[in-house]
C-alpha cells in the first residue's frame, strides 16, 4: 500500500472534472441524437420559429460553441434564462432558492441513516431486527411518499405545510428503498468483519479498546458506504420533492424536464454534480486523514509498544 | 436452506405477471358510467375506475408497459455481472482500473438525475420506457460487476481456473458451469431481479409524477394506462376520501407482486 494517495487523488480529480464533464456530456448527448437540437426541443411541425430560437439559444453553431458560451456565462455569474418553464426568468435565482430546501431535506434524511449506522457499529442493533429492517427497506419510496402525501393533504389541506413536508419527505427518503436498512446492515457487517480479525484479539489482550483499533481500518470503506447512501438519497429526493411538493432542485429538474427546458436543466444538473463533487472531495479528505493517522502510528495506551 | 419454496413462489408470481401481460387490451373498454367506481364485488376481479372501466385492464396494460423493458434491463445487468466475474476469473487485471473508474464515475451521479436528462434529450418519437430502462441498467451494471468480481476473487480468481484446467475440464465447462452456473448465479440472478423491480418502480414513479400533474408520461403512450394510474386513484381514496379503496389495495398488491418476485427469485438462486 505504498500508493495510498492514489485513490484520494483519483477521487479529487473526479470531483474537479464532474461539474464540467456532466453538463458537457448532456450537450454532446443532445447533439448526438438524430436531428438538430433546436428541432428536437422545438419540433418545426408543432413549434414555429425553430431557426430563430436556435439562434437565440446558441444552438446554431455546434455543441462546443454552445457549451463554451454557457460555461463562460456561468463563470461570470450569468446562468442564463429559463427557456420554457418560466420563459425569460433568470435561472440563477431559481436554483439559489431551491438548493437550500434540497440540502435541508438531505440533511434531515441523513439523521436516521447516521444514527442507525452508529448503533450498528456499536452492535446495539443486532441481527434479530434484520428481517424487519429488510421489510421496511423493500418498500418503494414512491409508495411511502404517496401515503405521506395523502396524510399531508388530509392534515394540512391541498397546499400542505412546508415544514411538515420537509420532515415527512426526510422520513420517507431515509427509510424507503433500502437506505436505512442498507446502512444498518452494511455498517454492522463492515465493523463485525473487522472485529473478527486476529489483530483485534491481540489488541484486546493488550488491554486496548476495540474501536480504536478497528475504526482507522474500516473508516475508508465506511465513508464510501456513507457517500453511496447520500447519492442514493439525492437520487430519491427528486421523486420525494415532486410528490410532497417540496420546492427543491429535484422538483425544479422534474418540471424543467417535462417541458424540455434545457436552459434550466443545465444549471440544475451542474448543481447536482457540484453536490456529488463535494461528497467525493469529502471522501478523499477523510481517506487522506485516515491514512496519515495510521502512518503516524498513534501512541498506544499504557505505553504498549 | 430449502430453495424450492422461493422458486415455486417466484414461478407463481411470474406466471401472474405473464397472465396480466397476455390479458392487456390495446384500448380500454368504453366508458360505462353505470359502473363508475364499482368495487370488486360489482365488477370482478378488481373493480372499476371513475368511468366504469375495469381496473383489470389498467393492471394488464401497466404490466405490458413494464414487462419487456424490465426483462431487458435485468438481462443487461446479469450479462454485466457475468462479464465482471469472468474478467476477474481470467486474471485480466488490466481491466480492473477501467471497471473501477467506470464504477466511480457512474456511482457519483444520482441515477434519477441521469434518467431525467436522458428523458429530456430523447426525441418525442423515441420516448418510452426501454431507453430509460437501459440507462438504469447501465448505471446499475458497475455495481453488479464489482460484486461478481468479488465473488470470483473469493473463489481464487485465475488460480481456480488453472486448477480446473489441471483436472482436464474444458474452457466452456469451467466458465459456463463452474464459474457462471455454480458461483456467479446467485449474484447475477439477484442483481438482475433487483434491477427488474427497480425498473418497474421507476416506471411507476415517473408515470405517477406525470399523472399527478396531468402531464403526459415519458414511459408510455397516452393511450395506455400504467400501474401509476391505479396508485393515483388509490391516492385520491386516501387523501380525498374518493371511492377508490379497491384501487389502493390493487396498487399495493401489484407492488408486492413485483417486490415478492424479485425477492423470491433471488432466494431461489442462492448458493447452497
Amino acid at each position: 500500500m505504498n500508493r495510498w494517495w492514489l485513490r484520494p487523488l483519483v477521487r479529487s480529480a473526479a470531483a474537479l472534472v464532474l461539474p464540467v464533464a456532466v453538463p458537457f456530456l448532456c450537450v454532446l448527448l443532445l447533439w448526438a441524437l438524430p436531428g438538430d437540437p433546436a428541432s428536437i426541443i422545438c419540433p418545426p411541425e408543432t413549434c414555429s420559429g425553430t431557426e430563430e430560437l436556435a439562434r437565440r439559444w446558441n444552438l446554431d453553431q455546434g455543441p462546443t460553441h454552445y457549451f463554451l458560451s454557457w460555461a463562460g456565462g456561468v463563470a461570470q455569474g450569468e446562468w442564463g434564462n429559463s427557456w420554457r418553464l418560466m420563459t425569460g426568468m433568470g435561472v440563477r435565482g431559481l436554483v439559489e432558492e431551491s438548493v437550500p430546501n434540497t440540502l435541508i431535506l438531505l440533511g434531515l434524511a441523513l439523521i436516521p441513516v447516521l444514527v442507525g449506522s452508529l448503533l450498528a457499529a456499536l452492535e446495539v442493533v443486532g441481527e434479530k431486527v434484520d428481517p424487519a429492517l429488510q421489510l421496511i427497506g423493500a418498500v418503494p419510496g414512491i409508495l411511502l411518499a404517496l401515503i405521506a402525501a395523502a396524510w399531508q393533504t388530509l392534515t394540512f389541506g391541498l397546499d400542505g405545510e412546508p415544514t411538515a413536508g420537509l420532515l415527512l419527505g426526510a422520513a420517507v427518503l431515509g427509510l424507503s428503498d433500502g437506505v436505512f436498512s442498507g446502512a444498518v446492515i452494511g455498517t454492522r457487517s463492515l465493523f463485525g468483519g473487522e472485529r473478527r480479525q486476529r489483530y483485534v484479539g491481540v489488541a484486546l489482550l493488550r488491554g486496548e479498546r476495540i474501536i480504536e483499533n478497528t475504526l482507522p481500518n474500516v473508516a475508508p470503506a465506511f465513508i464510501g458506504q456513507l457517500r453511496a447512501r447520500t447519492i442514493q438519497l439525492l437520487s430519491g429526493a427528486v421523486v420525494i420533492e415532486v410528490v410532497l411538493r417540496i420546492d427543491g432542485i429535484g422538483d425544479l429538474l422534474w418540471q424543467a424536464t417535462l417541458v424540455q427546458d434545457f436552459g434550466l436543466v443545465m444549471p440544475l444538473v451542474t448543481a447536482f454534480s457540484l453536490i456529488s463533487s463535494a461528497l467525493l472531495l469529502l471522501q478523499a479528505v477523510a481517506e487522506v486523514g485516515v491514512a496519515l493517522h495510521v502512518r503516524r502510528s498513534p501512541k498506544l495506551p499504557g505505553g504498549a509498544a | 436452506m430449502n430453495r424450492r419454496l422461493p422458486a415455486a413462489v417466484a414461478l407463481v408470481l411470474m406466471l401472474a405477471l405473464a397472465a396480466l401481460v397476455a390479458l392487456a387490451p390495446e384500448h380500454l373498454s368504453p366508458i360505462a358510467q353505470e359502473r363508475a367506481a364499482a368495487g370488486p364485488a360489482a365488477l370482478p376481479p378488481f373493480g372499476a375506475d371513475g368511468r366504469g372501466r375495469p381496473l383489470l385492464e389498467y393492471a394488464a396494460q401497466g404490466a405490458s408497459v413494464v414487462a419487456l423493458p424490465a426483462l431487458v434491463a435485468g438481462l443487461v445487468v446479469a450479462a454485466a455481472s457475468i462479464f465482471g466475474g469472468v474478467v476477474r476469473a481470467m486474471g485480466l487485471e488490466r481491466l480492473d482500473p477501467v471497471i473501477s473508474a467506470a464504477s466511480e464515475v457512474v456511482g457519483a451521479l444520482p441515477r434519477m438525475v441521469v434518467i431525467l436528462v436522458v428523458a429530456l434529450v430523447l426525441p418525442r418519437e423515441w420516448r418510452g420506457l426501454m431507453p430509460l430502462a437501459l440507462t438504469w441498467a447501465l448505471l446499475s451494471a458497475p455495481g453488479a460487476m464489482d460484486e461478481a468480481a468479488a465473488v470470483a476473487e473469493r473463489l481464487g480468481g485465475a488460480r481456480f481456473v488453472e486448477a480446473l484446467r489441471a483436472h482436464g475440464y474444458s474452457g466452456a465447462r469451467i466458465f459456463l458451469v463452474h464459474i457462471v452456473g455454480y458461483n456467479l448465479r446467485p449474484v447475477l440472478v439477484r442483481q438482475g431481479a433487483e434491477v427488474m423491480s427497480q425498473v418497474v418502480f421507476l416506471e411507476i414513479g415517473l408515470s405517477y409524477l406525470a399523472a399527478s400533474r396531468q402531464d403526459p408520461s415519458f414511459t408510455h403512450p397516452d393511450s395506455l394506462m400504467s400501474w401509476a394510474d391505479i396508485l393515483y386513484l388509490g391516492y385520491t381514496a386516501l387523501a380525498f376520501r374518493e371511492p377508490y379503496d379497491h384501487a389502493a389495495i390493487l396498487g399495493l398488491g401489484l407492488l408486492l407482486l413485483v417486490s415478492g418476485f424479485a425477492s423470491a427469485i433471488g432466494r431461489a438462486a442462492r448458493a447452497r
